[in-house]
């Protein structure tokens, strides 16, 4: 709850107290977040002491592969929730992500499999992924329905289109695209994890390298006085629902090649994209969400999963452990923050 | 803002309508739509099978996430409510326990869920997504966990049946026991939240939270109530669930998550100032169980029930926010 932030009439006297005060405020926050990132890498050095193999390339690459997936849709939501704000119930949110994907990866999959090339095949399920962002876009900015609702909606359409499209089977897919991402490679890198770490440049370049990233960020973060500094808002906003769109579509083509086909149950991964978009927060210095910061909690994760099949703990603990650490992340960040509006 | 020109505002007051009856509106023409389409649709044996099987179950969750989304907060876990409400009562039903201690073992499991959801959000300052997602996770490890990584328990004879059957097979002048609990649970919600002072103060806490704070409402102590409430009203969806179907399902409850959502926010439609009420969530629960039932009856098949109802709740938000925003 933010009590102080509503008490503007701080006397000139307690000016020095209250600098003070925001002083070790600050130094408060850097505390915390040094102390998340070091709960972080305590549970890596227990990993890399413990788990066997935990530091082979082999295996490292290996989580970079499997967190491919994640990554890119993380990216995605991370983008819509800049755009957007990150209040939760008002601000920017895709929940229609992970079923876009689903309905992506069925499209790219079932246009294989009936015999169509790469190239078109590619081009329609990034068409599809890209049409239902716009369809996000079109509610939230043309319509003004709350995102979260809006993206619940078409949520139940791109899933249950996905079940129309495959009834619910696993659809088998191969191409040539397929198996340069399986099994090509690059200086000792598999094609995969290179999709990851290119895609991430681009994104990070894009996002905190521009004056386009910036007027993202501007536009998220105080909606009229970007509209006062005369720039198109609802342009904006759109943007970062077709852009997540896009992701879903990558992200559709990257679990195809991993699976071999195009399976149900891909709205599973929702909670894992929200759970990385909003972890990688503590990464940023104003806790706000950051395509770095994203990306280190993507790979946090699947090292966390990771760490966890070496030490045969069973899989049932990685969910737990995983909502645990938000838990304690983001408690730790809002005592930092104090009374600052966190609410 | 009502001192508008004349002509202007019967034009807008009209689209005021619009907006504000949408759900009315789509409800009535889908009714009319489905009973002409399909002949079985409007009998009261029909009509009487969705009110069991897909209304009740979804209206005591929506009912809960009424009270959250009315304090300006939301729920994620109800799904983890229902489920462990659910596997502790099927759990002591299995151990021979009476059904008295079952339900009362649910509902404390469900308490439970609640209790740390309020010290959550009101001790360590979480937002209410944050914590109810963390909450969501830890939830579903649990029940991994507590059933060897899934394993259905199924209870469909002997004791523990016949247990369930006094639950939900059971009827009071010819209404079904489900059917009364709800009508009980719908009242007393309507009248906490919309009639009493505790009401007042969720509302206050939704709309202003800062002023909530300043006028003296003691916000930690009703925000845990409110999701103490929440909890256990999904607690009850679980125990009516594993009584229906006799057994336990792990990670079952999360599919009434965004159906509630939907219902609840498709109720909101309902007040100008889009506050949820136990009218407009039951409203949206309604809708949203017609449409489910008659596309069955048309002929479409599972898979396009899904895209018929994000269809249709995506146009009647896009109505009512539309039109309202025209009729700014």
């Amino acid at each position: 709850m933010s009590a102080t932030a509503l008490h503007p009439e701080v006397g000139v006297s307690d000016e020095k107290q209250a600098a003070a005060k925001s002083a070790g405020r600050r130094f408060g926050a850097l505390v915390v977040r040094l102390g998340a990132i070091a709960a972080f890498a305590a549970i890596m050095a227990y990993f890399v002491i413990f788990a066997p193999g935990f530091t082979s390339t082999f295996n490292l690459i290996n989580v970079v592969e499997q967190s491919a997936i994640l990554g890119v849709l993380a990216y995605g939501m991370t983008a819509v929730i800049i755009g957007g704000g990150s209040d939760v119930t008002e601000g920017g949110i895709d929940l229609s992500i992970a079923a876009n994907m689903g309905l992506c990866a069925a499209v790219y999959a079932t246009l294989l499999s009936m015999g169509y090339g790469d190239l078109l095949s590619v081009l329609a399920a990034i068409a599809v992924g890209m049409a239902v962002g716009a369809l996000n876009a079109l509610a939230v900015v043309g319509l003004g329905i709350l995102p979260l609702l809006a993206t619940l909606a078409v949520l139940n359409v791109a899933a249950g289109m996905e079940l129309t499209l495959t009834q619910n089977t696993v659809v088998g897919a191969s191409s040539p695209l397929l198996g340069l991402l399986v099994s090509g490679s690059f200086l000792g890198i598999s094609a995969l994890a290179w999709a990851l770490i290119v895609f991430s440049a681009i994104v990070i370049a894009v996002i905190h390298g521009t004056a386009f990233g910036l007027r993202l960020y501007a536009v998220g973060g105080h909606p009229e006085a970007a509209r006062a500094a005369g720039l198109s808002v609802p342009f904006y906003v759109s943007f970062t629902y077709v852009l997540s769109g896009f992701c879903a579509a990558v992200a559709s083509i990257l679990t195809v090649s991993r699976l071999s086909a195009s399976t149900p149950g891909s709205g599973e991964l929702l909670l894992s994209v929200l759970a990385a978009a909003l972890l990688g927060t503590v990464f940023s210095r104003r806790f706000v969400p950051t395509m770095g910061g994203t990306l280190l909690s993507v790979l946090f994760i699947g090292l966390l999963a990771n760490g966890f099949q070496l030490l045969n703990v069973s899989s049932y603990w990685v969910n737990g452990v995983q909502g645990a650490l938000i838990l304690l992340v983001v408690a730790i960040t809002s005592f930092a923050r104090g009374s600052e509006g966190s609410r | 803002m009502s001192v508008s020109a004349n002509d202007n505002s019967t034009k807008v007051s009209v689209r005021g309508f619009l907006a504000k009856y949408s759900v009315l509106i789509a409800f009535a023409a889908i009714v009319v739509f489905f009973a002409v389409a399909s002949p079985t649709f409007l009998t009261p044996a029909n009509l009487f099978n969705v009110l069991v099987n897909n209304v009740v179950m979804l209206a005591i969750v929506a009912l809960g996430l009424t009270i959250v989304i009315s304090s300006g907060g939301i729920d994620l876990s109800v799904g983890v409510s229902v489920d462990v409400a659910s596997m502790v009562f099927v759990m002591l039903l299995a151990g021979g326990y009476s059904g008295v201690a079952g339900v009362a073992g649910g509902l404390g499991a469900a308490l439970i869920v609640g209790i740390l959801n309020a010290i959550l959000i009101t001790r360590l300052n979480i937002s209410p997504f944050l914590a109810t997602l963390g909450v969501l996770f830890i939830g579903q490890s649990t029940q991994q966990l507590a059933t060897s990584g899934g394993q259905p328990i199924y209870l469909t004879s002997g004791y523990a049946s016949d247990q369930f059957n006094a639950i939900a097979r059971t009827a009071l002048f010819g209404v079904p026991t489900p059917v009364i609990v709800l009508i009980v649970l719908a009242i007393a919600v309507h009248v906490l939240l919309h009639r009493s002072v505790f009401g007042r103060y969720v509302q206050a806490m939704g709309a202003q939270p800062g002023v909530a704070w300043y006028s003296g409402i003691r916000v930690p102590r009703e925000l845990s109530m409110v999701h103490v409430l929440c909890a256990l009203l999904a607690g009850v969806t679980g125990i009516l669930l594993s009584a229906t179907v006799k057994s336990y399902v792990p990670l079952s409850g999360n599919a009434f998550l965004l159906d509630a959502i939907g219902a609840t926010f498709i109720g909101t439609t309902l007040s100008r100032e889009r506050k949820p009420s136990v009218v407009g969530t039951l409203l949206g629960v309604l809708l949203l169980a017609i449409v489910k039932n008659g596309l069955l009856l048309v002929g479409w098949n599972f898979y396009w029930q899904q895209v018929g109802i994000g269809v249709l709740v995506f146009l009647v938000l896009a109505a009512s926010f539309g039109l309202r925003r025209a009729a700014h």
